[in-house]
């Protein structure tokens, strides 16, 4: 069995979206409780969230923006430029929470003291750009992690997947220049759905051009379509790629229940893609895969789901 | 909307004494499909295309076959021989609207863009028509895209309007597809938000029907194809 690590931290729930929003503490009470009911929590690693260093956030997000977001947060008001982003005054160290959890996280694999982590933080992070705050994300987690193994571990290529049902723009854009990270998701066409980017024709860009990969689905597609596009454009991407590490941007939102969009994946799908995920690890990246929660909005099914997808990163 | 805020200003030029073969490439440098050819004060003359230039030169002469005489006969050939003297063209307080019609009807990819007295003042392409409406579709802007089946009668858009203002959700756009069917109309609203769950739910609980996403459409009746 392999040494997985959980993150979670009862601390995640302080971030208050307030009424109505479907990012909400529950998603991640769902989660914890999916997780201790399957009796998973003896043999996972437990990873407790630490403040991130400024630095780290700081070699990904715009000082000036950093800045501004505490003065709101702290100032007391609710949202933060986009009614998307409705906040409390504990958010913005939440947000240092979720990022200092995830470069924990990250640490343990590469420290050896685990062989993979799952993440289950809040705010989720993959829309946030250098100085923007969108789609309910504040700090680009993953984006912050990326930058970590490269500057702290000393790692040369990172492989980014992201199967959030939204095209992770902020991610996408952090490296759209950049060769050494590779970033590939798969989401609901930006015709259709949120935020209107992530079409088929962007590649990256510059140095980075060949290094950004996306795979739009129609809306109503499943689990066929979606096997098809990780097979045909993922697996021969990180082939040629040869990521050292793999960080995951986890939705479990493109599932049929989920009503965030209109695609129509089942349970066994996202069990599927952490398997393939899991296998390209061990290929390319001696089993390092750090994967980090995102969106996923149906309460009901959000703890079978965690399950499943821990269940596959403690196999061996 | 006036054509002068979308043209090209800075436009090339060719008079019509130049050898097609100079502006032929001068062309290619520039990535550019139409020469407005002007006279000596700048007053528009004609028009060359890429195309009108292509089919002046021999088959013979793309396949490097023909002979010095002839090339030497092609190089004497001036623009103005192969011009179009009388283009189409806008003037700059002709908007946007009428450029898309005039393209319509014409099926050309350009306008010079003359003043009153004849002068040329710039050049439309279908290129810059695109980036307006781009810009006007708000494409690329972070948002969710919605389809509303209304009744076409008054009121409808401001209910429409008023349940996604009370979410606290900002507008991007919003489209009206017109004769969407008989008496019906589709409402394209463009909401900067990630979350549209809840306002698909109200909407419906007024009784408006979502369109399927696989089933919108932005130009024209479906049913005419079928007629």
């Amino acid at each position: 069995m392999k040494r997985t690590g959980f993150l979670h931290d009862i601390r995640y729930l302080l971030h208050d979206t307030g009424p109505y929003h479907p990012e909400m503490a529950e998603r991640l009470q769902a989660i914890q409780k999916g997780v201790e009911a399957a009796g998973l929590l003896p043999q996972l690693t437990e990873i407790k969230a630490v403040p991130a260093d400024m630095a780290w956030i700081e070699a990904v997000h715009a000082t000036v923006y950093i800045r501004r977001f505490e003065e709101v947060c702290r100032s007391g008001v609710r949202q933060f430029d986009y009614s998307d982003n409705q906040m409390c005054t504990e958010t913005y160290d939440t947000a240092i929470l979720a990022v200092g959890g995830v470069l924990e996280a990250v640490r343990m694999v590469m420290a050896g003291e685990i062989d993979n982590a799952f993440c289950a933080v809040r705010p989720p992070g993959h829309h946030a750009e250098v100085a923007e705050a969108m789609g309910f994300c504040y700090f680009n987690n993953v984006a912050i992690a990326a930058r970590y193994l490269q500057k702290e571990w000393g790692i040369e290529r990172v492989g980014i997947v992201d199967f959030d049902v939204h095209h992770g723009n902020g991610t996408e854009h952090i490296f759209e220049e950049d060769p050494t990270v590779f970033y590939y998701s798969i989401h609901e066409h930006p015709s259709f759905a949120f935020p209107g980017t992530g079409r088929d024709f962007d590649t990256g860009k510059g140095a980075g051009k060949g290094f950004t990969k996306n795979s739009p689905m129609l809306p109503g597609q499943g689990d066929e379509e979606f096997k098809a596009l990780i097979q045909q454009d993922l697996l021969p991407a990180f082939e040629g790629f040869r990521p050292e590490v793999i960080l995951v941007s986890v939705g479990f939102d493109a599932l049929d229940a989920d009503e965030m969009a209109d695609m129509r994946l089942s349970r066994a799908c996202f069990t599927w893609i952490a398997e393939q995920l899991k296998v390209l690890a061990d290929q390319y990246a001696e089993g390092r895969l750090i994967s980090v929660l995102e969106g996923g909005y149906s309460i009901d099914h959000l703890g079978e789901l965690a399950e499943d997808h821990l269940k596959v990163l403690m196999r061996d | 909307m006036f054509v002068s805020k979308s043209m090209t200003r800075k436009v090339l030029t060719a008079a019509k004494d130049e050898s097609i073969f100079s502006a032929q490439e001068r062309m290619k440098q520039a990535a550019i499909r139409h020469l407005p050819v002007v006279d000596a004060d700048g007053r528009l003359i004609g028009i060359v295309t890429d195309r009108d230039l292509r089919s002046a030169m021999p088959y013979s002469l793309i396949k490097n076959t023909c002979d010095d005489a002839e090339r030497a006969k092609l190089a004497e050939m001036r623009v103005g021989e192969i011009m179009s003297p009388d283009p189409i063209t806008l003037n700059p307080a002709h908007t946007i609207q009428d450029a898309l019609l005039l393209v319509q009807e014409h099926k050309v990819g350009a306008f010079p863009v003359v003043d009153d007295a004849g002068n040329l003042k710039g050049i439309l392409s279908v290129r810059d028509l695109l980036r307006a409406f781009v810009n006007v579709l708000g494409i690329g802007q972070r948002g969710t895209l919605m389809g509303i089946l209304v009744e076409e009668k008054v009121g409808q858009l401001k209910q429409i309007v008023d349940a996604i203002t009370e979410e606290g959700i900002s507008f991007g756009s919003v489209l009206v597809a017109r004769y969407w069917e008989d008496d019906k109309r589709a409402v394209f609203p463009y909401l900067l938000t990630n979350h549209v769950a809840r306002v698909k739910k109200k909407l419906t609980g007024m009784g408006f029907t979502l369109i399927d996403p696989m089933d919108w459409y932005l130009d024209q009746l479906p049913s005419k194809e079928s007629e």
